[in-house]
């Protein structure tokens, strides 16, 4: 089977896992005064239905927010734009910090500098927001200052830089570790020695010999830096009040009137074609260093 | 010597041993709740006011909530399910997950004509692992009628199957290196059968991985614990009332206590920052263990650097 089919192959079984997945708030459900679970199997089923009916009517791409009625095609726009903004800087700002870090790190024999990114690498990504948050509130309280915005307030008056750190730190971590990893391993390889025993230098064995073959480690982890990039969206959404993507499935998955079928598949669509659009930026990124760095 | 398996050992014991055997000790117990009251002071000096939440200081060392109960308390009761629920989830996970990786790796087929391409699980990476755990759970666990043990092995039951795969393809994968290593061949060509080879000569290989990644889980496990309690969903149950909107933990259980005292940032800001700071310690206590025992066994494989 060509590529590109084998790749086509993944949309149909998104979808499938998508509407499954959106299914589960319903079908599985306590009801009042009840002490086992019951699969609720009916209504998840009227969900889908609905669905596929609502596409006439127009239905499916209307929902509640609270009492309000709005439509998924005008709203979707603004929040896309804002977990676009985040999810592409995250993953090209925390690659490129990444690629040049990680190189230094397999090259430095700083042990404390390692330690501490390593350490860092196992804090869970809500900490360090809730830590970033507690230290502005703390220089703040102190000096009366402060730096840069804990939270948006309103979305004529987005936090941007806090949000923006956060959503690059977590990938750049791992990144480094992962970099710096597949680059001692690269090391050890005797094409270095005999780069070495040629009289080149550290600079472009480094960057000629050892990274090229660091660089297909790189591109075969996309898919893992893109599920931290896409599980830190949603920390990083909710917890700096950013209109996002994922705070719309959090906020409105459950309106007046329960659970809101049609929103959540919508919004966890939208989700995949960011990570798709994301998964590209990133390969044309990694596809840009290759081209740089090739002997 | 191993400092960082030291540590690791050190404050997960000491953790361990404060779930277990401090609710006897602390100075304070769940039920007693601060009111307010007036300390006269000594000869005559003005006397002070005592009213919840109390900063920590002498009486209450972390402090209490805003309702006037003891935060180490708290701490020590939701200890139990913090540490050993992750503890079994994640041994549950390396349990089922790591015997159907060896058993793939063993016997799967080495042609990677599979029918789903690896694309198709690829994709599944855009939809976080916590938010697959969160619609499993959201009908369930919010003012829900079941007792807060049963919803926290509920919760232990979804965490543990939602994060098997990973696992079982992290075993398989090492499984498959294994299986073309020469001694699989010389056992095969000595008669042993396939039981044996998996029993003497796969699983000695396997299990100091297995035992790292059990570790390892545990971390993933109190993450995962973590972020759903960001979300309001609290290991045991979560309360929720209207008017305005509050939820509250069931069980005490330290994530919750993060989840519950978000809003703590700005004023109070111990409520939210001591079983934050509980909780990070017990991560990194975890993950230093993890490292030790890493290096541990790894320090012998090393090669080194030809720079």
């Amino acid at each position: 089977m060509p590529k590109v089919a084998k790749a086509a192959m993944a949309v149909p079984f998104a979808l499938f896992f998508v509407f499954s997945v959106a299914l589960l708030p319903n079908l599985l459900r306590i009801e009042e005064n009840d002490s086992f679970i019951r699969l609720n199997w009916s209504e998840s089923l009227r969900g889908l239905s609905d669905y596929f009916r609502g596409f006439a009517t127009g239905e499916t791409f209307r929902f509640l927010s609270g009492r309000t009625e709005l439509s998924f095609w005008d709203q979707i726009g603004g929040y896309f734009q804002v977990s676009l903004f985040y999810v592409a800087a995250g993953a090209l700002i925390g690659m490129t910090i990444g690629l040049l870090a990680g190189i230094y790190f397999s090259l430095t024999r700083s042990e404390w500098l390692k330690r501490f990114v390593e350490l860092t690498g196992a804090v869970p990504d809500f900490v360090s927001v809730l830590l970033l948050q507690f230290l502005i509130v703390f220089i703040a309280s102190q000096t009366g200052i402060v730096v840069f915005q804990v939270a948006s307030v309103s979305t004529d008056d987005p936090a941007i830089v806090l949000p923006l750190v956060s959503a690059v730190l977590i990938p750049a971590n791992y990144m480094i570790r992962n970099v710096a990893l597949q680059m001692k391993l690269a090391l050890t390889e005797n094409y270095i020695g005999f780069a070495k025993a040629r009289g080149l230098s550290k600079t472009y064995i480094v960057f000629f010999h050892a990274l090229p073959n660091v660089l297909p480690f790189i591109k075969a982890d996309l898919h893992k830096l893109l599920g931290i990039l896409m599980g830190n969206i949603f920390v990083v959404e909710y917890l700096y009040n950013l209109h996002g993507i994922t705070m719309l499935i959090f906020t409105d998955a459950f309106a007046y009137e329960g659970y809101q079928y049609a929103l959540v598949v919508n919004g966890l669509i939208a989700l995949l074609v960011l990570y798709a659009i994301a998964y590209g930026l990133l390969r044309a990124y990694v596809w840009g260093w290759e081209k740089v760095f090739a002997r | 010597m191993n400092k960082t398996l030291f540590a690791g050992l050190l404050i997960t014991a000491f953790m361990i041993a404060a779930a277990l055997f401090a609710g006897s000790i602390a100075p304070h117990d769940l039920t007693e709740q601060v009111k307010i009251e007036y300390i006269p002071g000594k000869d005559g000096s003005k006397g002070t006011v005592l009213a919840p939440p109390v900063a920590p200081g002498a009486h209450y060392p972390f402090g209490t909530d805003k309702h006037g109960y003891d935060l180490m308390a708290k701490l020590i009761d939701g200890a139990k399910y913090t540490i050993f629920l992750s503890i079994g989830v994640a041994f549950a996970r390396v349990l089922v997950g790591g015997s159907l990786g060896v058993l793939l790796g063993y016997f799967g087929k080495r042609s990677s004509r599979r029918f789903l391409s690896s694309s198709v699980w690829n994709v599944m990476n855009g939809i976080p692992i916590f938010l697959i755990s969160w619609l499993l759970l959201v009908g369930i666990s919010i003012n829900s009628e079941l007792s807060p043990l049963s919803l926290s092995l509920l919760m232990g039951v979804v965490l543990t199957a939602v994060g098997i795969p990973s696992v079982a393809s992290a075993v398989k994968e090492k499984t498959r290196v294994l299986r073309e290593r020469p001694f699989v061949l010389a056992a095969y060509s000595l008669g042993a059968n396939d039981w044996r080879i998996l029993r003497s000569h796969l699983f000695p290989h396997l299990k100091e991985s297995l035992l790292i990644l059990i570790v390892q889980e545990v971390v993933l496990v109190l993450t995962l614990f973590g972020q759903l309690a960001i979300f309001n969903l609290f290991v045991g149950g979560t309360t929720m009332y209207m008017d305005p909107p509050e939820y509250h933990s069931r069980t005490n259980e330290w994530a919750g206590l993060i989840g519950q005292a978000r809003g703590f940032l700005y004023v109070n800001r111990w409520i939210l920052f001591i079983p934050l700071a509980a909780y990070v310690l017990l991560i990194m206590g975890f993950h230093l263990l993890s490292s030790g025992l890493e290096k541990l066994f790894h320090r012998r494989y090393a090669k080194f650097s030809q720079l």
